[in-house]
């Protein structure tokens, strides 16, 4: 499945909906979109994992790479990952730095 | 399963996942096997892409191959990259760590060495081969 990444931004949070296969190949699209994302200053990064169905370590060297990028200050929350991308990120301890949520409410967050 | 060659480099890393889906429902693996083996082999295969061929400024091909008994799919990855013995590695010190503190190296060699039930690395002149065992039973 082709891989996308698109990016959405508000005032505070910038949301990027990826869907398709990231691996080493398709990384470079996100990690572009990371880097447009942080150049907006969010308060927060809202990455949607609904329609991704395969995550290799590349595309978590790219969360730690948003994560460094935008600062420790900047929350990243995913959303609603797949059962087998959820257990590379559990595998590989990233539950305890970023928000998992099922769904995204964004007046909820910022209440 | 016949093996295939594919070329170095990381459009062709599609073809050798998509043998080893094919493999792994020809031993009828369930799901959660079928992508931890073709995660562990995508990982092994980037690396030998990205450190054993392109780093090392080493052209050359990707043998991947099944083979098939009552107890268990073996997958063979061989390369004439330069040599890198992922056993060798140790597991990642700092998984509990915050992002922010993280090195980026490492995540892939444990998510692959993790995937699989046994994973075995043997250099032979300038080949390198990789062997992902997974129990069917």
């Amino acid at each position: 499945m082709e891989f996308n990444a698109i990016l959405e931004t508000t005032k505070n949070t910038a949301k990027i909906i990826l869907s398709g296969e990231l691996k080493a190949s398709t990384a470079p699209v996100f990690k572009s979109e990371v880097e447009k994302a942080a150049a907006t200053n969010p308060e927060r990064l809202v990455v949607i994992m609904k329609d991704l169905s395969y995550m290799a370590s590349a595309g978590l060297r790219v969360l730690i790479f948003a994560k460094q990028k935008m600062g420790a200050n900047v929350d990243i929350y995913i959303i609603a990952p797949q059962e087998m991308v959820m257990d590379t990120i559990k595998k590989t301890g990233f539950h305890h730095s970023v928000k998992i949520m099922d769904e995204y409410d964004n007046d909820k967050v910022e209440a | 399963m016949e093996k295939i060659i594919v070329s170095g480099d990381l459009e062709s890393l599609d073809a050798i996942s998509d043998y080893v889906t094919t493999a792994a429902k020809k031993a009828n693996l369930d799901t959660t096997k079928t992508y931890k083996l073709r995660l562990a082999v995508d990982e092994i295969a980037t690396n030998i892409v990205l450190h054993g061929y392109q780093e090392a400024k080493i052209k050359g091909d990707i043998l991947c191959k099944a083979e098939f008994s009552d107890t268990s799919l073996k997958i063979y990855l061989e390369d004439s990259g330069m040599q890198y013995d992922a056993t060798q590695q140790k597991k990642p010190e700092d998984l509990y760590k915050p992002l922010e503190e993280r090195s980026i190296g490492g995540l892939g060699i444990y998510l692959a060495i993790n995937g699989v039930d046994k994973y075995i690395y043997e250099r032979h002149g300038n080949s390198n081969y990789n062997i992902f065992i997974v129990n069917i039973k």
